[in-house]
């Protein structure tokens, strides 16, 4: 195997915008002074999670929800091959990594629904409750996330931390992806440039 | 601890809804298991809530947001978001949930006192707050 191009621009660039987004809005949630930047912050994680929504629909073969969405006996089942001395290699995310994503984009658009109407005082004070539970439980499937990549580093021998900074994992030659998908990014800072502000007014 | 010790005495001698006399007799009872002879006054509390701590830039007092009157509408002084009154005779559902009362105490403290404000404190703001006229 060598390395191959496996995550386009519109990925990683969403993938660290909305790691920054997050801490930085976890890190500014319990201060007044600091509200406009934790709104602004939440708003980024927001815009960037909706867009992905739809480059999972049309984006790069591994940025596809088709390509890396499977059933939990899947995920269960490469979590304990992770025990054995050698489990099976995804060159796109693994089944588990596959569920981490779809409870964070869920988790990002409803902690941030739910902030957004709060913060446009939209309904009752159970809302605020919601918001800092739902963004309890995005913390802690973040921690989880964080611990898959550790583990899955090491048992593939492979920085994942660096392949989502790259683009490059070990795979197939006939497997890469082939472009970067500029335009894409491209749209991609527009909408979020956009759509932050237009949350955070 | 001490917080926590507090949440809990809150939470177990008071129901989830609580009014402002019982809230602030909570937090002076605690004070007075620390200050034995304790009394919350509405005087020293409306010198709490007038006093510049200036540990925050835009929130040097509790004025900054809450107006010269715990009667007065206030304004987020970032965001300039509306804030209904603090005095439960203008603003009935005030001092009435425990928990938001902690949690606020303990954001606002923070950041404006730039520490956490005691059982006493909070007792005297309380007092001076529902004695509003």
């Amino acid at each position: 195997m060598k390395k191959i191009l496996v995550w386009d621009l519109p990925v990683r660039l969403g993938h660290w915008l909305m790691a920054g987004g997050f801490a930085l809005a976890w890190a500014t949630g319990d201060s007044e002074s600091w509200r406009l930047v934790h709104v602004f912050a939440g708003s980024t994680v927001m815009a960037v999670a909706a867009y992905r929504l739809l480059w999972g629909l049309v984006g790069s073969r591994y940025a596809r929800f088709a390509e890396f969405v499977r059933g939990p006996r899947q995920a269960v089942a490469y979590l304990k091959s992770l025990l054995r001395a050698r489990p099976p290699h995804y060159a796109g995310h693994n089944p588990a990594a596959g569920w981490a994503i779809v409870l964070l984009l869920a988790l990002a658009l409803a902690s941030g629904a739910s902030g957004w109407l709060t913060y446009q005082e939209i309904g009752g004070e159970w809302l605020e409750e919601l918001h800092e539970f739902l963004t309890g439980l995005m913390l802690a499937v973040v921690g989880v996330h964080l611990l898959g990549v550790l583990v899955g580093s090491l048992a593939h021998r492979e920085n994942l931390v660096w392949a989502m900074v790259t683009g490059r994992k070990l795979g197939e030659p006939a497997e890469a992806i082939r472009g970067q998908r500029l335009v894409a990014a491209f749209m991609l800072l527009l909408w979020t440039a956009v759509g932050a502000w237009w949350l955070a007014r | 601890m001490k917080q926590v010790l507090l949440v809990l005495s809150l939470a177990s001698g008071l129901a989830a809804a609580a009014s402002p006399q019982e809230l602030g007799a909570a937090y002076a009872a605690e004070a007075a298991r620390q200050a034995p002879g304790f009394q919350p006054s509405a005087r020293r509390g409306a010198e709490f809530y007038a006093r510049r701590f200036a540990v925050s830039e835009k929130m040097p007092a509790c004025s900054a947001c809450h107006t010269e009157s715990p009667l007065q509408p206030g304004r987020h002084a970032v965001t300039g978001k509306a804030i209904k009154p603090l005095a439960p005779r203008a603003e009935a559902a005030r001092f009435s949930d425990p928990a938001k009362v902690e949690k606020w105490f303990r954001r606002n403290c923070t950041e404006v006192v730039g520490r956490a404000c005691s059982a006493a404190e909070k007792a005297d703001f309380i007092l001076f707050a529902s004695a509003a006229l």
